[in-house]
């Protein structure tokens, strides 16, 4: 009893960190209790609060895994995951968690509505609350107008959307969101991660886990990555991505003369590789460019060329 | 109605039960921690595998106690949110479409119209409810967890013990609703269909005179309905009851008088029909055909040993003796009602019956009334009203009027009684056939708390079909819920099978076991037939000794659904006593509770994400 009153008790809640593991490691076995797969091999990690902290890594490295052994949806073959302070299993903590799955497992048979009553329910809300938390949420998704439909209509980013409702209602200071934006079109994807930077606003703390890169450099703190079970990499993305030995100049104006006259400058002081031409934009910023262009102006081409160009600098 | 066992007072054993129960489940407890324990020891070494152990078990017992209303009632909702959308309200077009094949196929001019309608109905309604909530309670969660909504659930401050409760309060609250529509449709069927009128022709009646040529009353015939007509009889002030037939009579009253001078007459509505007594039964002894004290009548080789048979001609007797007999009690006297069966060993005359007689005697004094005579006729309950003022016969045979509670009754225990008359026949009786008639209960409540007998079995298919999901796939969990079940079914053929086995008594259970039924299938050999004790067939009994023992095991602990049923008394006409309620409650409340607290351990042990 001792023991488990220990691991159960709460520890370091008032520390500024979140979630941490300790020598946090999954096995998966068979009927027989024979080895199948090592998921996850032994793990440290801590996440502080406020921060959005990305898992990152290919498919079948281990991110999934981390979350549900956080969660408690699975055990941890050795090692423990603490949640603000308490175990990973001890069901309390999930009061104060929302959770994003991969698909959004939600039950087909309820409407948007039905949805967050049934987990508005589960936390306790009282009826008014319930409906007032209901309706911002779904305005906030933007499933208003389909809030009477059944989920088993929805597109699949139409249940995306609920899905990240349902893990808001309880105004969590932990949000868990599997894979955010799978599912979503570009546009989608842009909510996504405005939301997420808009709950880190809030003060919550973010975990997500994604194989989509840019994603993840998009919003994400700090970000480990794992690959075959085994954390590789973990820090600040700017640290991370920060390339020492390189220089970038950047630039509006330059005639052709003036960018010859720069790089025979750089020359001129030993730098070697020297680029100098137009920035690309990304494929994401090009679809937005072109989709608010043509809802501002219905029925013509639209004018991107300019325009990004510009957003790019 | 067939009575085997005495109903105990639910007080008196009460105690004892729950006593027996909390033992039973601390034993359960401590073997599955000991095979819990001994597979983790396998997996970690016996400490971190007890230290596993401890743990979970804490870890449940924390999770039970945690147990949120607010929150199981959020996830019953769902569960009967569920059952809607997946349009369990279809089993009410069923169970219409049973009452309309019933209505086109039952018989209402059956001999007990009333046991064909109440038995099929509540048998329909048993099945349906039972089934439908088995369904939907084995599929549900492992759905869940196929899908992984369960894991939006999981995630969410929700303990494992709610997820249980919730699903099987759910359950149970779906199954409730069918119940009370079906009840009330079947009900509504069974009134509509055995109530019946006939009507009274002045054609049909005749006047009948006394000795000295005055008319004293009218005697005559119903019409022919629902395949039966009642003889009636009316006394001279136009009043009168027909004669019993089909389990039922009839009030007849003369109404007036036409312009033509013929008398007018009205029928009314079965009585009878539609009853529930309340019957006062006494202890069942025998004499034998000396006269001598006997345990038991004679076994004229059925099979079935529930009713002893006495011999006709002789001084064979069935004796009952009443408890709690009082004038306050029985105020117009003692209102016999009895099931006499009758055994021929010669056909005689079929539409007669057998004659007997009854005699009530005192059990201290052994004063004893006059022989009064009865005809025993098959399938009818014959009743006698035994009056306050009854004759007595003395020791020099003469007859001496006494009253029937001060003189034939002591200390409020007073003894019936019955012979056979007819040399070379026999009647046959049980304990539960004779009974004095104490009151009478409401049909309609009669009939509602039958319904809660089947709402027993259903809450128990409920708790079996979710605990057997917590850690099987749905189908598999649907195989094992209804192979328990018919266990359960069969729990006291394998208790006595399992005995016969170990006493080697084959008359109690002939054939053997599992793989001496086999081998006598397989060979042809008569089950009546013993075997040659040669070593392979001693190896043959003593593996099915030791493949029965798990099955005797499995046997007592079961749930039986058919004795938690209560139709018989609906159809028979008697009320269902509180006290056999109440212990098919405390049973239903029983397997409820372990089923819930077996499923929490088995889904805790889960992960429901791998």
């Amino acid at each position: 009893m001792t023991q488990a009153t220990n691991r159960s008790a709460p520890r370091r809640d008032a520390s500024d960190v979140v979630v941490e593991t300790r020598n946090l490691s999954k096995v998966y076995r068979d009927f027989w209790g024979r080895s199948k797969k090592t998921a996850l091999k032994p793990l440290d990690l801590d996440v502080r609060r406020g921060e959005i902290f990305g898992l990152l890594g290919p498919n079948g490295a281990g991110k999934t895994t981390t979350l549900k052994l956080l969660l408690g949806l699975i055990f941890p073959t050795s090692g423990e995951a603490l949640v603000f302070g308490r175990a990973a299993t001890d069901v309390s903590k999930n009061e104060r968690i929302g959770y994003l799955p991969e698909e959004s497992y939600l039950y087909k048979f309820l409407d948007a509505e039905e949805t967050l009553d049934f987990y508005g329910r589960l936390f306790g809300l009282d009826p008014e609350e319930r409906r007032q938390r209901a309706a911002t949420l779904i305005e906030m998704v933007g499933l208003t107008r389909d809030r009477k439909r059944q989920l088993r209509e929805y597109s699949k980013g139409m249940t995306r959307r609920i899905g990240v409702a349902q893990a808001l209602i309880n105004d969590p200071e932990l949000v868990i969101l599997d894979e955010p934006t799978s599912g979503l079109d570009p546009i989608g994807t842009r909510e996504m991660k405005d939301l997420i930077i808009d709950l880190k606003a809030r003060g919550k703390t973010v975990i997500m886990c994604s194989h989509l890169l840019a994603d993840v450099e998009d919003v994400c703190d700090r970000i480990a990555v794992l690959h075959q079970g085994e954390l590789k990499e973990l820090g600040r993305v700017e640290d991370l991505l920060r390339v020492t030995g390189v220089t970038q100049i950047r630039a509006t104006g330059l005639s052709p003369a003036a960018a010859a006259e720069v790089k025979a400058v750089l020359q001129r002081h030993g730098a070697g590789d020297i680029d100098i031409g137009n920035p690309r934009t990304t494929l994401e910023d090009l679809f937005l460019e072109v989709v608010r262009d043509t809802e501002a102006r219905p029925g013509r081409r639209a004018r991107r060329t300019e325009t990004a160009a510009q957003r790019a600098e | 109605m067939v009575l085997e066992q005495e109903i105990p007072r639910f007080a008196s054993w009460i105690g004892p039960a729950v006593l027996q129960y909390l033992t039973a489940a601390a034993v359960a407890t401590v073997v599955a921690a000991m095979l819990t324990w001994l597979a983790q020891a396998i997996g970690n070494g016996p400490l971190a595998g007890g230290d596993r152990v401890y743990r979970g078990v804490l870890a449940g017992l924390a999770d039970i106690l945690a147990t949120s209303p607010r929150r199981v009632w959020a996830l019953a909702r769902l569960a009967i949110q569920e059952s809607l959308r997946r349009n369990v309200l279809v089993v009410l077009a069923m169970f219409a479409l049973i009452l309309l094949f019933a209505g086109w196929f039952l018989d209402p001019a059956s001999v007990d119209p009333r046991r064909l309608y109440v038995g099929f109905i509540l048998a329909a309604t048993n099945l349906l409810v039972c089934l439908v909530t088995l369904v939907l309670a084995v599929f549900s969660l492992p759905a869940d967890i196929k899908s992984r909504a369960i894991q939006t659930v999981t995630t969410k401050p929700v303990h494992t013990g709610e997820i249980v409760l919730g699903r099987i309060l759910g359950f149970a609250t779906v199954g409730t609703c069918l119940l009370a529509i079906m009840g009330l449709a079947g009900w509504a069927f069974v009134v509509r269909s055995v109530s019946h009128g006939h009507v009274l022709e002045a054609a049909d009646v005749f006047d009948v005179t006394n000795g000295e040529g005055a008319v004293s009353g009218a005697e005559g015939r119903t019409s022919l309905d629902r395949g039966r007509r009642h003889r009636v009889e009316l006394d001279g002030r136009g009043g009168g009851v027909a004669e019993t037939a089909h389990g039922h009579r009839h009030r007849g009253t003369v109404t007036g008088t036409t312009a033509a001078g013929e008398r007018t007459y009205a029928v009314g509505a079965p009585l009878g029909l539609l009853e529930a007594r309340r019957p006062l039964r006494g202890k069942l002894r025998f004499l034998d055909r000396e006269g001598r004290p006997s345990i038991k009548g004679i076994s004229v080789g059925a099979e079935w040993s529930y009713r002893q048979y006495i011999e006709g001609g002789s001084a064979a007797a069935a004796i009952w003796t009443f408890e709690g007999v009082s004038p306050e009690r029985f105020p117009e006297g003692l209102p016999l009602e009895m099931i006499v069966r009758v055994f021929r060993t010669y056909q005689g005359n079929i539409e007669d019956g057998i004659h007997g007689t009854i005699q009530v005697r005192n059990p201290t004094s052994s004063l004893r009334s006059e022989s009064l005579p009865i005809v025993a006729r098959e399938h009818s309950i014959d009743s006698l009203l035994i009056p306050r003022r009854i004759n007595t016969v003395m020791a020099d045979g003469s007859l001496r009027e006494v009253d029937l509670f001060a003189d034939l009754a002591s200390d409020g225990r007073i003894e019936v009684w019955l012979q056979c008359l007819e040399p070379a026949q026999y009647y046959g009786v049980a304990q539960a056939d004779f009974y004095l008639r104490a009151g009478d209960g409401s049909f309609a409540v009669n009939y509602a708390k039958s319904c809660l007998g089947i709402w027993y079995s259903m809450l128990i298919c409920t708790a079996l079909g979710v605990m057997f999901s917590t850690f099987l796939s749905g189908p598999v969990a649907l195989v094992a819920a209804i192979a328990t079940l018919l266990v359960g079914q069969f729990r006291d053929f394998i208790a006595r099978l399992f005995t016969s086995q170990v006493t080697g008594d084959s008359s109690i259970v002939p054939g053997g076991g599992p793989i001496e039924s086999l081998y006598r299938i397989v060979t042809q050999t008569s089950i009546t037939l013993e075997l040659d004790p040669t070593p392979a067939v001693q190896v043959m009994k003593v593996l099915d000794t030791v493949l029965l023992a798990p099955m005797r095991l499995a046997a007592s602990i079961f749930p039986s659904l058919a004795s938690l049923g209560t139709s018989d008394f609906v159809a028979g006409g008697f009320d269902i006593p509180g006290d056999l309620l109440a212990a098919h409650g405390a049973e239903a409340a029983g397997y409820a509770l372990a089923c819930f607290i077996a499923g929490v351990f088995c889904l805790k042990a889960r992960e429901l994400a791998s």
